[in-house]
């Protein structure tokens, strides 16, 4: 029997996942790696850490699920969570610790480039917006700040580019990563000469660029022996966490979105065109050739509840936040949709899409006498979906969007489900079990074997069963509290910054 | 509450407890000078504040303690009044003499009925802790109010119950330590913390139970949420950890295999790189020849 192997460098783990031809989950293992913040801006991994630990989670997977049931792994697929810089030297060995996306400490390089039309230029070509997160700002910064490691540099790579590397020796990135770096002409797929000019490097300093399906160089031999795998297996440099997610949904065509969120989120949608926006709004980044996943990223996703949680929340166990957030769903769900007018702003960690504003911060807004414990909670989620449904309609005045899927632990959460249905009207569908990253990724491996022709039909093949339906009245009351939330997230600009420089 | 000071090898009271140097409370109306210096010693000092408030100062730091605070010092810090001079007010004391400070067995001895893996595991916490001064812990103060009994009143069984004292002392000082930033509510919080805390003890063998004790947990509990939090067991997390420093180690030419081996905290080379080898595909010294940095 036949099988084949995802992996996912996530921002907190690593996920593996085994799958039979037919797409079922055979076997799976999460690996932890640490985030290190050295520094209030700094958001750095261990790249060897990383390595060691989806080694060893791979291991474990198939010697105590795949190798005893005599499974044969076709190919290995990776996905990655976008936009980390690591330097490395000549011989490939790391220059520190990889940057994380939740990095902020390009904020300068950032504003600076804003400003400029060279910065407008820039986003159109490359897709990515201007923003600290950016590979393109990261670089530019070491390159300002950190000159005696940015001279010994002789690549910058993603996580993915050096856990490949260390796997098979090559130098690879794929489109979608290389895309999310906002170093790549999208509409071109080369390096773009003025992106690499602001970030002071040639395109020998960044690794070789691959379509979604590209089999790499064979795994060492090492490998192959202490993994038990033989020298056929193919290895697949597969894509971005947020293309596969959506991939993975079957989220291929018109009229169709998909909503994650887990800690951060994020709304995306998939077509054959960039999506344009003069207010720089939105990311685009490329899948295979002319196919484009467009959207705006949240940093304030379910970890805002899970801060809610912590301070608010009662714990009948030691560490038990699980039974604690079930406790507060569970009384957030005798409030009525609307929370009774509590509103909540949920930018504890400044925020990306669609206002972009780095200082922007959280705030309860229309308290009153009455309101108690349950509207908090209520509140808290409500305003950290409002922020999502903003995203979504931004969207929507680019592309029509009929239906919904969502993935991600907090957006699976039912009652977030249904609140999301409500408050964007529309029917959500969601998988039940497992990830719709690693899905994708399987999908990317299946196509590349030939069991589907191409990722249109692949996409086409997946088949959401849940559906959750919207509630007309919670619409109506959600959308008289949405516009208020909306006017305070941009009206409140002035005074997020000023309170922010006093914290 | 009766003033005294009992010295070992000065009083009588104190020659079935070798283990207890100095045992004292002092209820202090008029100021002498030079009446607290700043002193080191190499037993575990511990005071606790009575009444009154005291400008003391441990490690070269300053530190004001009030009523319900504890110091707590460890052999070899300097420790004393700000001034030299003991405020008014009213305090306890103990000093208990440690066996040995090298290898984490502070507390053994005869007097002390704490099964081996626990008195390691507050050990470990005790040393790590570099935080002088336990606010708001008045069970210190009413289990030395216990000790200055039994002592005093010499009642049957009087030697084991003041040693038990004194093990529970250390066990409710340590589960303070080990809870003073945490509310068991933020399990990524207290995982980041032991993680920094492997990090900079990485030399040392750990067992599961010195990990649970900082993570201020029971084993049984702390396996349950390492696992489920990170996909491994505790021992499998660090070796983890031990494998991606060794590997950034075996890339610098400067530092040999067997000195790697002893600094991420293999018991030999041969245990390194057995275990490297099974992780990695690779033995340590094949590892260094392919990904040595040239200069």
């Amino acid at each position: 029997m036949k099988c084949i192997i995802t992996i996912e460098l996530g921002t907190n783990a690593v996920r593996v996942f085994a799958f039979d031809l037919n797409g079922n989950v055979i076997g799976s293992q999460r690996g932890y790696y640490p985030t290190f913040h050295t520094q209030p801006d700094y958001s750095e991994q261990d790249p060897d850490q990383m390595f060691i630990t989806m080694l060893y989670a791979l291991k474990n997977l198939l010697n105590e699920q795949i190798h005893p049931k005599k499974y044969k792994v076709v190919s290995i697929c990776f996905s990655s969570s976008m936009h980390s810089v690591l330097a490395v030297d000549k011989s490939g060995n790391p220059l520190g610790n990889a940057i994380t996306w939740s990095d902020n400490r390009a904020k300068k390089e950032t504003d600076k480039l804003k400003t400029s039309a060279l910065g407008k230029t820039i986003y159109t070509a490359t897709g990515t917006p201007l923003h600290p997160m950016s590979p393109l700002m990261k670089i530019a910064w070491i390159k300002n700040n950190d000159k005696e490691r940015f001279r010994q540099t002789s690549k910058f790579l993603s996580i993915k580019s050096y856990i490949i590397k260390q796997l098979t020796d090559e130098y690879i990135i794929d489109y979608s990563i290389a895309s999310a770096t906002g170093l790549l002409n999208i509409h071109k797929i080369k390096w773009d000469a003025d992106a690499l000019k602001f970030a002071g490097i040639n395109p020998a300093m960044l690794p070789d660029l691959a379509p979604v399906f590209t089999p790499l160089a064979k795994l060492k031999k090492a490998y192959q022996s202490s993994l038990g795998l033989t020298a056929d297996t193919k290895i697949i440099v597969g894509s971005s966490d947020g293309c596969m997610a959506i991939l993975g949904d079957g989220v291929k065509g018109e009229g169709k979105a998909t909503i994650t969120i887990e800690d951060s989120g994020a709304v995306r949608v998939m077509g054959d065109k960039v999506l344009k926006d003069d207010k720089q709004r939105f990311f685009n980044y490329l899948l295979t050739e002319g196919c484009y996943v467009s959207g705006g990223p949240t940093n304030n996703g379910g970890v805002i509840f899970e801060w809610f949680s912590k301070q608010f929340g009662d714990f009948k166990n030691p560490f038990d936040i699980e039974y604690s957030m079930q406790e507060l769903i569970a009384e957030a769900s005798k409030v009525p949709a609307g929370s009774e007018g509590l509103l909540f702003l949920p930018y504890l960690l400044g925020e990306r899409a669609p206002i972009w504003n780095a200082y922007a911060k959280g705030a309860y807004f229309g308290l009153n006498i009455n309101h108690e414990r349950k509207h908090f909670i209520r509140a808290t989620i409500e305003g950290i979906l409002y922020e999502i449904y903003s995203i979504g309609k931004t969207l929507e005045e680019n592309r029509g969007i009929k239906r919904l899927s969502i993935n991600g632990s907090f957006a699976t959460i039912p009652f977030c489900t249904q609140m999301i249905a409500d408050i964007f009207n529309k029917p959500v569908q969601l998988r039940q079990n497992f990830h719709s990253v690693s899905y994708g990724a399987f999908l990317v491996a299946a196509t590349e074997m030939g069991i589907y022709k191409n990722l249109d039909e692949a996409a086409k093949t997946v088949v959401l069963p849940d559906e959750y339906l919207p509630e007309k009245q919670n619409h109506n009351a959600y959308m008289k509290y949405f516009k208020i939330f909306e006017r305070l997230s941009t009206k409140l600009a002035p005074e997020f910054e000023e309170i922010a420089n006093l914290q | 509450m009766h003033q005294f000071v009992f010295q070992q090898g000065l009083s009588r009271e104190l020659h079935s407890f070798p283990h207890i140097i100095e045992l004292g409370a002092k209820k202090n109306q008029v100021i002498h000078l030079n009446s607290f210096p700043q002193t080191t010693s190499e037993c575990i000092r511990i005071y606790y504040i009575n009444e009154g408030k005291f400008e003391w100062r441990a490690n070269s730091e300053p530190y004001i303690l009030y009523p319900g605070d504890v110091s707590l010092i460890m052999p070899n810090e300097n420790f004393g009044s700000e001034k030299g001079v003991l405020e008014i007010g009213s305090i306890s004391w103990i000093h208990i003499k440690i066996s040995n400070l090298g290898n984490n067995e502070l507390l053994k001895g005869k007097w002390n009925t704490l099964s081996e893996t626990e008195s390691q595991a507050i050990s470990k916490v005790l040393l790590m802790n570099n935080m002088p001064v336990l606010s708001k812990l008045t069970e210190v103060g009413r289990i030395l109010r216990y000790i200055h009994d039994e002592i005093f009143n010499q009642e049957i069984g009087y030697t084991t119950r003041t040693n038990q004292l004194i093990d529970e002392l250390f066990i409710i000082i340590t589960r303070h330590l080990t809870k003073q930033n945490n509310r068991a509510r933020d399990f990524p919080k207290v995982f980041r913390q032991l993680e920094q805390a492997l990090r900079q003890n990485l030399s040392q063998p750990w067992t599961v139970e010195e990990m649970a004790a900082i993570a201020g947990m029971g084993a049984t509990l702390f396996n349950e949420k390492v696992k489920n939090y990170t996909g491994f067991t505790p021992l499998n997390y660090l070796i983890n950890i031990r494998i991606s420093e060794a590997i950034k180690l075996l890339k610098k030419k400067d530092i040999a295999i067997t000195d790697i081996a002893l600094d991420t905290g293999f018991y030999s080379s041969q245990h390194f790189s057995t275990t490297f080898k099974k992780f990695t595909g690779y033995t340590p010294s094949e590892f260094r020849k392919n990904n040595l940095s040239q200069d």
